[in-house]
């Protein structure tokens, strides 16, 4: 009898564990059903991968936009985690289970996809676009493998009302790093017995002192092994940190500051940032999460005055995001998911992702009044001119190399803001490594 | 079947009552067994494979024979993190084994609220990893309360210890020993249950003190646990991972970078798998050396 019960006990945890399985794999084919297996009759039908779709609604404004051209058509949205949004997208294309339309959410990790030849040729689409950087970040030997339809693009965030008390002039477009520096000391200075703030914010991250030395400096290429060039850019940020006119990188990682309530809170005056960063300030904004202050973007700090305002086109670096279409892909499908690629990348695709505070890849007239007409964004001329005139380096190069030179550039980023090495010996020793374990595989 | 005389059975019966019980007895382990095998036993069978080539996880795995191998011989990085994994298990492996001891020895006597004791004790083991790493980074901070009260002893100017090449090993040392004590106390607590008092009554009568009592009838009596302990807890070390990744990330420079980290790099940022795989294999082959020779020395030490 108590074998029984043993026998039934064994067998009833094994089934239990089979169903855990079983349940398991079948919802994965479900999902693999809703995208790929409903054969000719639903070639209208494709899937995109996305991210945070709560809180980046960029996607729902393009599949609404695009599902409204055409009756037939019905984009569906598959949801990624949003830190391991690539890892699980490696994982999905090599098992075959990916979505139609792959999303380039890091652009680092474009030529991972290209070189494992896991994105179809859409050059037919990008032939209809209008040229530009973005787009030719995404072609490879003359093959375009992907289309933006979002171009972010680092600039100046600042205070107005900050800026006004104390006493320094606001940025008029015109400023090279010696002046955001100088203007950075006198806000400290400024604001100290006002409650005391940062004169501007720098984040942890090595964009944030690289992505410009490799936007400005003329010849520089952070895939060349030679990395003298940043030697300049990083002075400036260690003098800046010890002058207090900004938070060390130190207490930055140890406390884990974030650029949200260090510039939304009102302890920075400015802060070089992102353009996403426009979206999420104004969504802060109303919903209390960040101070109530009159604010502004302006052009990034330039090298010299050739590129500045009114008759310069300030340099600056920005990530592309792109749509890609799996190759593996129903064949009735690929009309439509190409279909649904030139709309986005186009100029009404533009004005769908600028209606909400994401910066378009495509910049008109109209896709600028779009966004500057959402509620809390900014009414200068300058922030509107900032927007429209700027020449964007991709942050990432398209490479096979980029992912593991940016793990030297990281790691000499840290060194060298933590002051554990001189700039000199943190940029020998990165040199060496890109030479050795980069640049030699 | 009823006029079978019990203890008895005929031949055919016995037989298949052992199939039965085998059939139970494999159905009980089926359900890990079969979990193991697909997640863990198959990719580490592979790995061997992978080590051997330059799989990218896309296109096929081209055999390239010992380039790996010989590519990690030259990789600096590979070297650094190989160190830094040396330096943390160097340390945290006697820390942690003396404070998971001393603890378990303190909250083994009749201590008032013991038992809220050991849950305290045991309570960094099961919080969540991310927000260790926030408050413990806070801390650590340049102006936190560890470099105030150091202050207090003349200990000024001290740096965000996450934040300087020197201090941040030592920082992450110290976190995971608090992180892990709990755990291994837990463990020693249970060995030390099934020394049998009368030793420790028969030792006192023979006059012995206290330090000696410790060192011939509970260290000996503790000899199959800490040998267990000490195994987990070199494996444990040797690929920390998660601690190191939340904390530092193998920063500032590469002043924390270990092995189970590298490997991630190598293949889950840079989508080297082949690499990463070799270099997973070196950190197998350096887990069972240092395991195996813990059991040879555990025997010699037996027999």
């Amino acid at each position: 009898m108590n074998r029984r019960i043993a026998a039934t006990a064994a067998l009833a945890s094994m089934a239990l564990f089979l169903t855990a399985c079983s349940g398991g794999t079948s919802s994965s084919e479900g999902g693999e059903t809703a995208s790929g297996g409903d054969g000719e009759a639903m070639g209208g039908t494709i899937t995109m991968s996305a991210w945070n779709v709560a809180s980046t609604p960029e996607f729902q404004s393009l599949v609404d936009g695009f599902n409204a051209t055409n009756p037939d058509y019905t984009v569906e949205i598959v949801e990624y985690d949003t830190n391991e949004y690539d890892t699980q997208m490696v994982a999905d294309l090599a098992a075959g289970t990916a979505p139609d339309v792959v999303t380039q959410k890091n652009q680092a990790y474009f030529s991972t996809y290209a070189d494992g030849g896991q994105l179809m040729d859409v050059s037919d689409v990008a032939a209809e676009l209008t040229p530009s950087q973005a787009l030719d970040s995404f072609t490879v030997d003359g093959t375009t493998l992907a289309v933006p339809y979002r171009q972010d693009a680092w600039v100046l965030f600042y205070n107005k009302d900050l800026f006004a008390a104390a006493g320094v002039e606001e940025p008029d477009g015109t400023w090279t790093w010696d002046d955001y520096e100088q203007a950075a000391a006198d806000l400290t200075a400024g604001l100290e017995d006002q409650g005391g703030a940062f004169g501007t914010y720098q984040h942890g991250w090595n964009a944030a002192v690289q992505g410009f030395a490799n936007a400005q400096v003329d010849g520089a290429d952070p895939l060349s092994g030679d990395f003298e060039f940043y030697k300049p850019y990083y002075e400036r940020a260690l003098r800046m940190q010890e002058a207090g006119s900004q938070e060390t990188f130190g207490n930055i990682s140890t406390n884990q500051l974030h650029y949200t309530s260090e510039f939304g809170t009102q302890k920075a005056a400015s802060t070089i940032m992102g353009s996403w960063y426009v979206a999420s300030l104004i969504a802060q904004q109303a919903s209390g999460d960040a101070d109530e202050f009159e604010w502004g973007i302006a052009p990034a700090p330039q090298l010299d005055e050739s590129t500045v305002y009114p008759d310069g086109t300030p340099r600056t670096f920005g990530n592309p995001t792109g749509l890609a279409i799996n190759p593996a892909i129903d064949e009735a499908k690929v009309d439509t998911a190409k279909a649904f690629l030139a709309w986005a990348a186009s100029a009404e695709g533009a004005k769908a992702v600028a209606s909400i505070g994401i910066t378009p890849a495509v910049v008109t007239d109209e896709v600028v009044e779009t966004f500057f007409a959402a509620e809390g964004a900014p009414q200068d001329e300058l922030s509107k001119w900032t927007f429209s005139n700027e020449a964007i380096t991709p942050e990432h190069p398209t490479s096979s190399l980029t992912p593991a030179m940016w793990t030297v550039l990281g790691d000499m980023h840290s060194a060298i803001m933590a002051e554990t090495e001189s700039i000199d010996d943190a940029i020998a020793a990165a040199e060496e490594r890109a030479a050795n374990e980069v640049l030699s595989n | 079947m009823s006029s079978t005389v019990a203890g008895a059975p005929p031949a055919r019966r016995r037989g298949t009552l052992k199939v039965r019980n085998a059939i139970i007895g494999y159905s009980f382990i089926a359900p890990n067994f079969i979990g193991f095998a697909l997640l863990t036993l198959v990719p580490v069978i592979l790995l061997f494979y992978y080590g051997f080539t330059d799989w990218n996880v896309f296109t096929g795995a081209t055999f390239t024979g010992l380039d790996n191998f010989q590519r990690l011989l030259r990789d600096a990085s590979f070297w650094k993190a190989l160190t830094n994994t040396l330096y943390y298990s160097a340390l945290h492996i006697p820390l942690t084994l003396v404070t998971a001891l001393s603890l378990a020895l303190l909250l083994n006597t009749g201590l008032r609220g013991r038992s809220f004791f050991r849950t305290v004790a045991f309570f960094p083991y099961i919080t969540s990893i991310v927000a260790i790493a926030v408050v413990w980074n806070m801390l650590f901070s340049e102006t936190g309360p560890i470099n105030r009260f150091l202050a207090i002893f003349g200990l000024t100017d001290l740096p965000g210890w996450t934040a300087s090449a020197q201090l941040a090993m030592p920082a992450v040392i110290l976190v995971g020993v608090w992180r892990e004590m709990g755990y291994y106390m837990l463990l020693i607590l249970a060995g030390l249950q099934t020394i049998p008092s009368q030793l420790y009554e028969a030792a006192a009568i023979d006059g012995a003190n206290a330090w000696k009592r410790f060192w011939n009838v509970t260290i000996p009596g503790l000899r199959p646990t800490l040998f267990f302990v000490t195994v987990m807890l070199t494996i444990g070390s040797l690929k920390v991972f998660d601690l190191i990744l939340v904390m530092t990330d193998g920063g500032p420079g590469q002043a924390t970078l270990v092995l189970s980290q590298f490997i991630y790099q190598k293949g889950f940022i840079e989508n080297q798998f082949g690499y990463a795989s070799s270099s997973a294999i070196v950190l197998f082959l350096i887990c069972i050396a240092i395991t195996v020779f813990q059991f040879i020395w555990n025997q010699r030490k037996d027999s």
